[in-house]
Formats: structure tokens, sequence, C-alpha cells
């Protein structure tokens, strides 16, 4: 038997494992592990590939990997359908309600987490069961309120909807991480002669930032995704992204050029945000699981 | 004064009462600590000062201003917590200098007061660094410094050496000590480690489930302590807590251990009037003993109780005997082992016969009753009322 040096002066003596069945299981995991990412990546493969082709290309029999790439589908999604308007829809929409969203549940979930809320456990699971409600339940309510309030086909309308739609779940999420953060960073920070406000600004903030960015992150993606009340309470002049695209399936043909080039410029803003806080989020995850 | 409590009470929410009617002063520039087993209402009694919890009842009385219902940054004390609570995501330069920024504090009064603490702590390398880069004893310093930095008109300190390992702690302890005398700011400290409250406090206040059971000097509490429970919790090891009886004999007071009717010491001790009267009051005394009062012999002598010693722990400079008396299961009230204090170099093997005589220097009597003190052993040798 072979003794293997781990380190000065001690000795590790290795486990009697049979040489092949060591190797075994990590290999099958890689193998494992490269399908399922395959799997995921071939649908982002290929319509980042359709969108770069031309049109006879696109609607050949036998799929096409070899072609010379243009961006004719891009430009044609801007003259013609007046892509640039839908964007900037999706872009206000989703950042203001985000941006609105996240301010005020940074708020009430330090009020629940921190302060002597009365009845603060049923408040936090009530706000929570309001995320349970299925979207379509209260699709047709809203549109009929909405076109009282004259708020249909509005950014204000849709904002709205988005911010009453995230509000739970982002107050639910940061509670937990605002939970995290000791207490006693509050009681010194109140001490120092800080302001409640300033507490939260300076001190809890700060600290609880990956679980913040986390939360954001869900908010954005969600509202950046969301189809249904989007189709339901716009028309023509607030119509977004997710909407749009599934326009480009008409009864009597599907625009692959133009959908594909959609959906990649869809993918974009959500890339670059998940590839700069991804160290946040993975993080924020087992800030909150792991106390 | 620089603090006053006056008849506080804590009742939480919960119906939980934390502590009751408290009445505490404390004098310009004293260490005072706050002593107690867990749970006791000291950390309580801090916070109180502190404004991070309100009094259900009492005022609470700053440099003789009503602050009981003050905001906690306008109390002027500052606080090291247990956990020492630094902003982790703030160099150690940030920590320290937040209060002045909020206060508006002009940036040369900040940057002298910052470089006088760093001096002062040995920490003037550490500025640049995150609390999460530093060792224990080092973020100790930094939650120090933070404190100091804004020369408060009271120190409030929480256990803040709980966390640190032994060596270092009793190093800290002494830097405290030399911090205190030094700078003579008045100290509300916290702890349940007795060693820590007899070497840095002035004075100590003993607490129990939610009451002040003693204030005093260290001196005092460990001599005359005022009940059983405070005999009990100053001291290592622990006071001996005998069962005994006592007899008038010739105007002094002679006590007869358990039972068995074994007299102890061999004269009877003088006592005052009081104390006779006191202690014909009862029948049932208890004596406390410090084990390092208890002395003992190889060979009988008159006055002298037999007992054989069980188990020896040397402690270095000296050895801890667990005794046991011949004929009694459980000598004392408490049914701790009897323990005494001896030199190690006095030779006593485990299994030896000895014969032991108690000191009469720093024994009190309590009634077994209420385990309130009745009479301490003054150093003239006579018992006098505590």
């Amino acid at each position: 038997m072979r003794m293997t040096r781990t380190a000065p002066g001690a000795v590790r003596i290795p486990a009697i494992v049979r040489p092949a069945a060591r190797h075994v299981w990590p290999t099958l995991l890689k193998i494992t592990t490269a399908v399922v990412v395959l799997v995921w990546l071939f649908p982002v493969y290929w319509i980042v590939l359709t969108s770069l082709k031309p049109v006879r290309e696109i609607n050949s029999k036998v799929p096409v990997f070899r072609f010379s790439p243009t961006l004719d589908n891009y430009r044609d999604l801007f003259v013609r359908f007046g892509f640039a308007k839908v964007l900037t829809n999706s872009i206000v929409v989703t950042v203001v309600s985000s941006l609105v969203v996240m301010v005020i549940a940074i708020l009430a979930a330090y009020a629940l987490a921190r302060m002597r809320v009365p009845g603060e456990k049923h408040v936090a699971l009530w706000i929570l069961s309001l995320r349970f409600i299925p979207v379509i339940a209260v699709g047709i309510p809203f549109y009929l309120e909405w076109q009282q309030l004259q708020l249909l086909d509005t950014w204000l309308g849709l904002i709205l909807v988005y911010i009453a739609f995230n509000l739970p779940f982002a107050i639910w999420l940061l509670r937990g991480f605002l939970g995290d953060v000791p207490f006693e960073l509050d009681e010194a920070a109140l001490l120092d002669g800080l302001s409640r406000l300033q507490i939260i600004r300076k001190i809890v903030l700060p600290v609880a930032l990956p679980g913040i960015a986390s939360t954001a992150i869900f908010t954005f993606v969600f509202t950046w995704n969301e189809y249904l009340m989007a189709l339901l309470l716009t028309s023509v002049d607030a119509v977004t992204v997710p909407v749009t695209i599934a326009k480009f399936i008409m009864p009597y043909t599907i625009l692959w050029g133009d959908l594909s080039a959609a959906v990649v410029i869809q993918l974009v803003p959500m890339l670059i945000v998940v590839f700069l806080l991804q160290r946040h989020i993975v993080r924020g995850m087992t800030l909150g699981a792991v106390k | 004064m620089a603090l006053s409590l006056q008849g506080v009470e804590k009742v939480y929410s919960t119906g939980f009462k934390a502590l009751n009617s408290l009445c505490l002063e404390v004098g310009n520039g004293e260490f005072f600590t706050l002593l107690g087993p867990s749970g006791c209402g000291k950390t309580t009694t801090l916070r109180i000062i502190a404004g991070l919890e309100t009094p259900s009842k009492g005022k609470v009385f700053i440099g003789g201003r009503d602050c009981t219902h003050t905001h906690p940054r306008n109390r002027d004390v500052a606080m090291v917590f247990q956990s020492y609570a630094l902003y982790p995501h703030m160099s150690v330069r940030e920590n320290l200098v937040l209060n002045l920024r909020v206060r508006r504090l002009a940036q040369s009064e900040i940057d002298q007061r910052l470089r006088e603490v760093s001096r002062m702590l040995g920490i003037e390398q550490l500025l640049m660094h995150k609390p999460g880069q530093l060792s224990g004893g080092q973020r100790q310093r930094v939650a120090l410094g933070r404190s100091l930095i804004r020369r408060p008109n009271i120190f409030l300190m929480d256990e803040p050496l709980s966390n640190l390992d032994l060596k270092l702690r009793e190093r800290t302890r002494t830097e405290l000590k030399k911090l205190h005398e030094r700078l003579q700011i008045t100290t509300v400290y916290v702890t349940h480690d007795q060693a820590e409250a007899l070497v840095l406090s002035d004075r100590i206040g003993i607490m129990n489930g939610g009451d002040l059971m003693q204030v005093g000097t260290p001196q005092e509490i460990y001599e005359r302590p005022s009940s059983t429970f405070v005999a009990k919790f100053v001291g290592s090891p622990s006071i001996n807590l005998l069962p005994v009886t006592a007899r008038d004999s010739e105007g002094g007071l002679m006590l007869c251990l358990g039972r068995d009717g074994l007299d102890i010491g061999e004269t009877a001790l003088p006592a005052t009037q009081e104390v006779l009267v006191q202690a014909r009051k009862t029948d049932r005394l208890v004596l406390g003993i410090r084990p390092e009062s208890v002395a003992l012999r190889h060979a009988p002598a008159p006055g002298t109780i037999p007992a054989v010693i069980e188990i020896v722990e040397p402690m270095g400079s000296v050895n801890h005997l667990i005794i046991r008396f011949d004929g009694m299961a459980e000598p004392t009230i408490d049914g701790e082992p009897f323990v005494a204090v001896v030199r190690s170099n006095e030779r006593f093997e485990r299994g030896a016969v000895v014969w032991l005589t108690l000191r009469p220097d720093r024994l009190v009597l309590f009634d077994a009753a209420t385990g309130m003190a009745l009479a301490a052993l003054s150093d003239a040798g006579t018992w006098r009322c505590v």
C-alpha cells in the first residue's frame, strides 16, 4: 500500500477503493451535467442561429447550419414592426415597477423584521398569500377597473399591476434577508446617532446587499417576462416585448426570423443583469437558507 | 451622580418580569459591574440605561437629567456589545468615526481623535481593514475604540470579553483596568464572570431574578455577602455552606456542625447582643466558610473535626481538596462537596485522614430559612450583624 504525504508530519492512508469505481461516479456526473446544459442551451443556440439566417434558409425543410449571417431580421423588426417603441415600453415598465417594488418592499420588510408590528406573523403570511392568487383570476377585474380609470394601454396601468404582483414576494424574501442582519448592528447605529432611515440606508442595506440583489433580480425577471397581464391590459401604446413576440405567431404563418430576433433582444438585458449580479444571487440564496 | 436608576421595572409583553423595582446609583468615574447568572436582568438594565429598552416603571437619570424617555442618541452613552456589532461593510476607520460624522464634528477634530484613540489601543495599522479581516482581540479593541472616540458621559459594556479565549481575556481585562484608571470614565459593565467583576470593579451589584441582591466593593461582597446566593456566586472555588446550630456560651456563640453536634472552633467566639438575640430565634443556621479559611492538620487536636480527603485537585500554586466528613453523606446544605484550599507544598494525599479547623476570618452566618446573612465575623473576632 502506498502512503501519501498530505502535510508535513501528517500521513494520510488512502481509503481502499477499487481504482475503476473511484473514477466512474465523477465521470458520470460530468456527462450528466454536460447533457443537461446542452438540452437547456440548445434552444438558445438555435434561436440565435435563426435570428441571423436569411428567411429562405429559415424556412428550408432541412436544418441549415452553414449560411451567410445577416442582420435583416433585426432591421426588419425595428423598421417594419416599430420594435424600438415596444422595447422602450418594456424597459420603462420593468425598471420603474422594480424600483418602486424594491423601495416599498425594503421598508415593509424592515418593519416586519425589526419592529413590533401587531400580528406581525399573520401580516407576513397574509402578504405572501397574495402571491398564491392565480394571475388570471384577477385579470378580468383589473381590466374592468383599469377601463374605468382609463389606465388601459398605459405605462402607469401596467406599472401599478406589476407593483401589486411583485410586492408580496419581494417583501417575503427581504423579510428573511433583513432578519439575518444582526440586531445589534441597528442598536449600535442607534447609539451612534443614526435615524431609522439612515440605519436602513447606511447599515442594513449594504450588509444585506446579496439578498437585496437577488430579490431585485427576481422582480426584474418576473416583470420583464410577464405576458398574461400585459396581453390583457395593453393593445397598441404600452405593448411589451413578450406580447409582441407572441404576435409573430399568426393564424397562417409564423415569422420565425423576426420572432427569433425579438427573443434574442429580450434575452440580452436579463443575461447582462444575471452575469453582473451572479455572485450576489448565489450568496443571496445561501444567505437566506443558511443561518 | 453620573447615573441613577429609581424604582426601575421592566415587564415584557409576554408578562415576563425582567426587573423588580431596581434602585441603583453610580458615581462619577466609577467602574460599576452588574454581576449575575444568565437571565437575571443585568443586560436588560444596561439596555434601559442605553435607551434601547423603555422601563415599564421608574426613572433613569443620567448626569442628573431625567432620561427615561430620551432617545439613545441624546443620552451621550456609548456601548460595547457582546458581539462587538462592528459594521462589517465599513473599514475600521469608518466604524470609529461614524458617530463623529453624524454629529458633524470638524474634520480636524475627527482626525485628531482618531489618531489619539487608535494609538491608545494600538490599532493604527488596522484602520483600512474591514472587521472580517481582524482577529477576535482586534475586533474587541475596535469596538472599544468606537465607544472611546465619542468621549461619552457613560460607558456601557455588555460582556465585552466573553468571546475571547482565556489568555486574551485576562490580558484585555488588565488593559481595560489600565484604560479606566487613566480615563476615569463612568462605566457600567455587565458580566457573569465573577473574576472579571472582582478584578475590574470599584463596586459590584449582584443580581438574581430581576432583583439587585447586594451592592458593595469587591472586598465587601466577598467577605460579607448579604445572602447565601451572593456568597455562592462570588468566589472560586465556591463558599462552603454548612448546616449548623448555635448555642450561647459565656456571652459568645458556640457553633455545632449538623446533627452530630461537632463543635467548630476550640472556644465560643464572642458575639454582640444583637447577634445572640437573632441566633436564639432560630435553631437552623448556615455557616459560610471560604475554602481558604479551612485549616487542615495531620493530627487530632481539641475542637478539630475528623475528615477524609476524597480528591486532590492540583491547580498549580494551590491544591483544591474535596473533603468528606465521617458519617455525613452531604456535609453542605446544597449538596456540593466541601472544599478546602491549601498551598501546593503542603502534603495532603488522597484518602488521608485529616483534622479540620476553621480560621476565624471570612465566616458568615446565614438564616437557613430565608438565606439572608445574620452575622459576619469582624476583624476583631466578634460576630456582628451584617
